[in-house]
């Protein structure tokens, strides 16, 4: 038997939707005409995802992430493939499957807007049927999580964005999910409260051993809080694999800035020179900066060979962000799809 | 059994939800009570006038019309007071992409939605409804035994659910064509039909009104049943047949509407 609670199996989603005209007469056309614009939102997708995995799904805005997890959550139907959550198929038995998962889509709520927030969490207990010791175990450690109790008695819609995402994220937890998914779950917050939502997300999967599938366009999200990584672009899958083997595929470029104590004299300049022929270098105000991949030198090597040459007052040292790698990754995507 | 009870405790508690959040705004539900008295106060009014000019109508007394009138205001009300949250779904939920939070509750959809909202604006049309109901049993217009409050009560629901299916296969619309408001509306309008007697008519709207949104069985059809002991499985039979079908009709529609939906980009 397979661990896998997730799994997606060529899974492909159309939207049919009616051509449209400019203008009056275009409207009038569009009422007439039978033309129309099929857009692929998600395009012949597998993956499997095991028991307590976090794992990150990103993409550019219109990827497909959000109708990847609205498929498996049960809202969409996919146009062909299949995908089973838990042993189920989400949009075929969408009762049951809704008591396996916890959703939190960052642009809306699903709490009682007009109501104090602790009103939604007895709401949801009847609607998940969970019983008065669980429920009460459950409130009392997502408390201490995410501190509701500040605001427990305030109605909903006076509280602050951090807060109701911390709400949120407590009332997709209730009936202790097996999945969690997270759509956007850090969006608009600030440092402190985005540090907050992380640090309980951890504490949660830890305590429960919950499934949580993150989509986030904040890549410190998925650095801080993923151990894989899957990437998609217009809809298909182009990467997949641990956020250490993402690291070690791409992560071993690096670039340091010297900033000069004293502008290089021509001898200095031209044995410059003669380095950048090996490596990269690019010049700048006082000083330069030398890309380099690490099998190739080491940063230690190469900050003893510029300093061999030239005085240094400055070195800073960057190794590739999670974000270049990224955007690399769709670039890459890109020029294999022209 | 067990679910039964489920649902009705969870009815309740939706409900109470509801009424808490309706009571922080107590103007509102007034100005929307009052709205709708006025509203039923110039419908009688017109009624008279129309009376003082033509003494009867197509064999109808103004007491008859009445009765017709006010026995078409329960059903409409009992719809409207249960049901109204299905307009969202026409008008609003399907197009924003609020419709998934229900998708998400391992709840039945139709409950789900049905249970968010009490129009309390209903209660001045069953109001109006009793009252001229209550003002023809007094002055003989209608006789009053056992069996035909059974029939009463019977058809009242019956024609609720003429109603609600009726609301629930325009708003499913939406799940084709995003927003089905201006259906709706339409259909509101026609639903006003009911109030009178459907011989009235020209025959195309009279088709109408027994076909495709099958107005006529809600109130006028019955009512003969009670003013002038029409034949009980042409009139309360029929209006029960049609409820019946309309209902599954609507039903699977909504639910084939539900697999199509397409939810909305963040």
């Amino acid at each position: 038997m397979s661990e896998n609670l997730i799994e997606l199996n060529n899974v492909r989603k159309e939207f049919v939707t009616a051509k449209h005209y400019p203008g009056f007469k275009g409207a009038v056309k569009g009422l007439f005409s039978k033309e129309t614009i099929t857009k692929t939102a998600v395009d012949d997708i597998s993956f499997a995802i095991q028991k307590g995995e976090m794992v990150g799904y990103i993409g550019s805005n219109g990827a497909g992430k959000s109708t990847t997890i609205k498929m498996m959550s049960g809202i969409l139907t996919p146009t062909s493939g299949t995908c089973v959550v838990n042993g189920l198929e989400p949009y075929k038995e969408r009762k049951k499957n809704a008591k396996n998962i916890g959703v939190v889509f960052g642009q809306r709520t699903q709490l009682w807007w007009d109501l104090p927030l602790g009103e939604t969490y007895t709401v949801l207990k009847e609607i998940y049927e969970v019983n008065k010791a669980d429920f009460e175990e459950r409130m009392t450690f997502l408390n201490d999580v995410l501190n509701l109790e500040e605001f427990m008695h305030s109605t909903v819609r006076t509280l602050s964005l951090g807060q109701r995402m911390r709400a949120d994220l407590a009332a997709a937890l209730l009936h202790n999910p097996k999945v969690l998914y997270l759509d956007e779950p850090t969006i608009g917050l600030d440092v402190v409260v985005k540090d907050k939502i992380r640090q309980a997300i951890r504490e949660i999967n830890q305590k429960y051993n919950t499934t949580v599938i993150l989509t986030t366009h904040d890549l410190n999200d998925i650095e801080e809080l993923c151990q894989r990584i899957i990437i998609i672009d217009a809809g298909k899958k182009i990467y997949d694999s641990t956020l250490n083997q993402l690291m070690q595929d791409y992560g071993d470029n690096c670039s340091i800035v010297f900033e000069w104590k004293q502008t290089p004299d021509a001898r200095q300049a031209d044995m410059l020179e003669k380095l950048s022929g090996q490596f990269a270098f690019h010049k700048q105000e006082n000083g330069i900066q030398v890309r380099f991949h690490k099998k190739e030198c080491t940063v230690a090597e190469m900050i003893a060979k510029i300093m061999g040459i030239v005085e240094v007052k400055d070195v800073q040292i960057k190794e590739t962000e999670l974000t270049d790698i990224v955007k690399r990754i769709y670039q890459g995507s890109e020029g294999k799809a022209i | 059994m067990r679910k039964i009870s489920r649902y009705l405790s969870l009815y309740r508690i939706f409900v109470i939800q509801y009424i808490k959040t309706t009571m922080q705004s107590k103007v509102d539900f007034f100005i929307g009570l009052s709205g709708f008295l006025i509203s039923q106060a110039a419908g009688l009014a017109f009624l008279y006038l129309v009376f003082e000019q033509i003494p009867s109508m197509q064999e109808w007394s103004l007491e008859q019309m009445l009765f017709i009138y006010g026995f078409a205001q329960l059903p409409r009300g009992v719809d409207h007071l249960l049901t109204d949250n299905i307009w969202m779904v026409g008008w609003q939920m399907v197009i924003k992409g609020t419709f998934d939070k229900y998708i998400l509750r391992p709840m039945n959809i139709f409950f789900q939605i049905v249970c968010e909202k009490v129009q309390f604006d209903a209660l001045g049309e069953i109001l109006v409804g009793l009252v001229l109901v209550g003002r023809a049993i007094v002055n003989g217009t209608v006789q009053v035994t056992p069996v035909k409050i059974v029939f009463f009560i019977v058809s009242v629901t019956a024609g609720t659910i003429i109603y609600t299916s009726v609301k629930l296969i325009l708003a499913s619309i939406a799940f084709w064509l995003k927003d089905s408001s201006a259906i709706m509306t339409t259909a509101y309008e026609v639903a006003d039909f009911a109030k009178y007697p459907t011989e009235i008519y020209a025959k195309p709207i009279q088709a109408v009104l027994m076909t495709i949104l099958p107005f006529a069985f809600v109130a006028y059809i019955p009512s003969t049943f009670f003013l002038i002991d029409a034949n009980l499985w042409k009139t309360i039979g029929a209006e029960c047949l049609v409820a019946t079908v309309i209902w599954i009709v609507a039903y699977k529609i909504f639910q084939k509407g539900i697999s199509v939906y397409e939810s909305a980009g963040n």
